[in-house]
């Protein structure tokens, strides 16, 4: 254990790790500050760097400008009412009512410091949840692991804010596209239609650059340019945040552990923790009348729940290389490049890089203060960056990275094919979560479900045998099922009032 | 973009119907009684379910209308004013971006890397509502400043085209 300890010190202490760091910190920050770019597209553009990185350098890019870009989504929410990220929309408007009200450096202090301790809570989970976790992981056959996997695939639809239906089609598009390429069960060309390029399947890494980044420079070719950050003086930014903590100790714990259990939901990353969270803290509040005015406890509770998402979105990637969220989707594609293939036995083989991991996220998490503090106070000069001068550049970057990925002009074209399927989707209302899941997830369900069929001969109870199996079985069927119940309660209960009021 | 759900859900009917039948003609490997034509099967089944589903509205109660959240008020209920005197044409913007890639695509190698990047960021610039002060010294700088990470730093090889990097 200690010996692990110290090769995963060793592995993290030098100076390509600590530099790639920071710059990832600092790139995290602008990004996820400027309206518009997502934490996840930061993490899909940075990936055709970490093709040039050790592995550990390369993972501690992802988690530095992750959490960065997941903190600094609040400085133009608070300032501008424009959240940076998705992940801050829940808490923006309140946010600013605390800068109107001429509280901004509490409500951005309250972002850095929560963001930092939900962040650590998140970490900790993921030490104290992945090492049994993997354990019970280790006696998993194919059965479990299909289960598992449609499971999560379930679950990634259940908590889209959209119709299941188009969630479960989303998922299917998705497993589709897995389909395409010669690595399948028959090691035949599938769905290839003769092109070449084909046969080697759509790589998941450019079809998240374009679902993420082309799809949201194509709304912006739509939308009217945000208006620019008024400049202001800021006072003590850390100031009256032990007291906040005092004060909200009970809010901020329930914050965390509400982040930690979406995180590792498949499919529901930090903008979903911030919204459950900030209704979770309204609704139990003792003063839930402040809430909208300018009340830093939603702030607190919600800004604490997002941060401690990310780390917790690693448990299942890790584990079973099921992805948390969209940004541990790209994490994992990450990972299976540089040979560190998810899987229970990555904690035994490589427990030292899974140490490395760890210590990250916490430096991450601690190096979030002073970064955050720097970044609220240059923001003003930042945010005056026009989006005419930022998409363009964000343009380039899709093209030679994904160019750089294989060496071939057949990813820019993915790129832009996934650019329009993302664009039209988002659209209408196909959500986008679910089909990146499916693209990353295929392989492995199909291998689980093919495997699985060929050992029971084609019978269908072997999957429903053993225990576990049959637990994880009940829990995907019915959340398969869930919709459909939710929506006959739904029929029946305006039919029964009205039955009422008729007579 | 927005179509109706009829339209989307029929497309989905066609493309999993399309998948379970593309599936089904696959060859299966000898002597064994599934192979690879089993999961497009599944998939492209419940996808022409779930487009059935679609077309005829169920699941529509649970989606919640098109989200404003991030703009103020007055701000979002109104399109932008452009628009309304474009007319049709401007929704075809929204395809500028993947038409420029795929203008990289089939220009980079012939043009090079910095001439091509340099239209695609002017292009890009302009029709964001740069003003040609902005767009052009953009255009003219980022090239090499991406060629500078990508190129010299990353080592990837990028096409020299017309113009020859002597550096």
């Amino acid at each position: 254990m200690l010996k692990t300890l110290i090769d995963a010190f060793a592995l993290i202490s030098t100076w390509e790790v600590i530099i790639a760091m920071i710059a990832a910190s600092v790139y995290g920050l602008v990004i996820g500050s400027l309206p518009g770019l997502s934490a996840t597209m930061a993490t899909a553009l940075l990936v055709p760097v970490t093709f040039y990185l050790s592995p550990i350098a390369a993972i501690a890019t992802i988690v530095a400008a992750s959490s960065m870009a997941i903190f600094s989504g609040d400085i133009p929410g608070a300032l501008l009412r424009i959240p940076g990220t998705p992940a801050s929309a829940a808490y923006a408007d309140e946010a600013y009512a605390m800068t109107r009200k001429g509280q901004a450096e509490l409500a951005l202090g309250a972002g850095v410091w929560f963001s930092a301790v939900g962040g650590i809570a998140g970490v900790l989970s993921l030490m104290i949840l992945a090492p049994p976790l993997a354990e019970i992981a280790l006696s998993f056959s194919t059965f479990e692991y299909f289960w598992l996997a449609l499971l999560g695939l379930m679950c990634a639809t259940l908590v889209a804010r959209s119709s299941p239906v188009k969630a479960i089609a989303g998922m299917f598009i998705g497993l589709l596209v897995s389909c395409i390429g010669i690595e399948n069960p028959g090691g035949v060309p599938r769905f290839t239609f003769g092109i070449t390029d084909l046969f080697g399947g759509i790589e998941p890494i450019p079809a998240l650059v374009g679902v993420f980044a082309v799809a949201q420079v194509m709304r912006a070719m739509l939308t009217p340019e945000p208006p620019p950050l008024p400049r202001r003086k800021f006072g003590s930014i850390m100031a009256g945040q032990w007291r906040l903590t005092k004060l909200y100790h009970w809010q901020m714990t329930r914050g965390n552990i509400v982040g930690i259990i979406i995180g590792v939901l498949p499919g529901a990353g930090a903008d979903m923790a911030a919204w459950v969270s900030y209704a979770m803290s309204k609704r139990f509040s003792k003063e839930p009348e402040k809430f909208g005015t300018g009340h830093v406890e939603g702030l607190v509770e919600a800004g604490a729940s997002n941060n401690a998402s990310i780390a917790s979105g690693w448990v299942p990637s890790l584990l079973f290389g099921i992805p948390g969220d969209t940004i541990a989707a790209i994490a994992i594609g990450v990972l299976y490049m540089k040979g560190l293939n998810p899987g229970p036995t990555l904690f035994t083989e490589k427990a030292s890089s899974m140490y490395a991991i760890y210590l990250m996220f916490i430096i991450a998490n601690i190096l979030m203060i002073p970064l955050g503090i720097a970044m609220i106070r240059v923001a003003a000069y930042i945010l005056l960056a026009p989006r005419s001068a930022i998409m363009p550049i964000i343009m380039l970057c899709c093209a030679v990275g994904s160019f750089a990925i294989g060496n071939n002009m057949f990813g820019v074209v993915t790129v832009a094919a996934f650019g329009v399927i993302g664009y039209v989707m988002e659209a209408n209302g196909y959500p986008v979560a679910a089909m990146v899941l499916g693209i990353v997830m295929g392989t492995m369900v199909e291998q689980a479900f093919v495997t699985s069929l060929i050992k029971s001969d084609g019978s269908i109870l072997p999957f429903f045998e053993r225990p576990v199996a049959a637990i994880l079985a009940a829990m995907a069927i019915g959340a398969l099922l869930w919709p459909v119940m939710v929506w006959v309660w739904r029929k029946l209960k305006p039919v029964q009032t009205a039955a009422a009021t008729g007579r | 973009m927005r179509l109706p759900d009829s339209v989307t859900g029929s497309f989905l009917v066609v493309l999993g119907a399309a998948a379970a039948y593309g599936g089904y003609i696959l060859p299966p490997v000898p002597g064994q009684p599934v192979g690879p034509n089993v999961f497009p099967l599944v998939i492209g089944t419940g996808l022409a379910l779930c487009g059935l589903a679609i077309v005829f509205g169920i699941g529509h109660s649970f989606e919640e209308e098109e989200e404003l959240v991030p703009f103020e008020n007055g701000q979002a209920a109104s399109p932008p004013p452009q628009g309304k005197l474009e007319g049709k044409l401007y929704g075809l913007r929204a395809l500028l971006p993947p038409a420029l890639l795929l203008f990289y695509v089939v220009a980079a190698d012939r043009l090079g890397f910095i001439i091509t990047a340099a239209i695609m960021v002017y292009v890009t610039s302009t029709a964001l509502g740069a003003k040609l002060k902005l767009a052009l010294p953009l255009a003219a700088l980022s090239p090499f400043a991406i060629h500078l990470i990508f190129g010299k730093l990353l080592r990837v090889p990028l096409p020299a085209g017309l113009l020859p990097t002597p550096w």
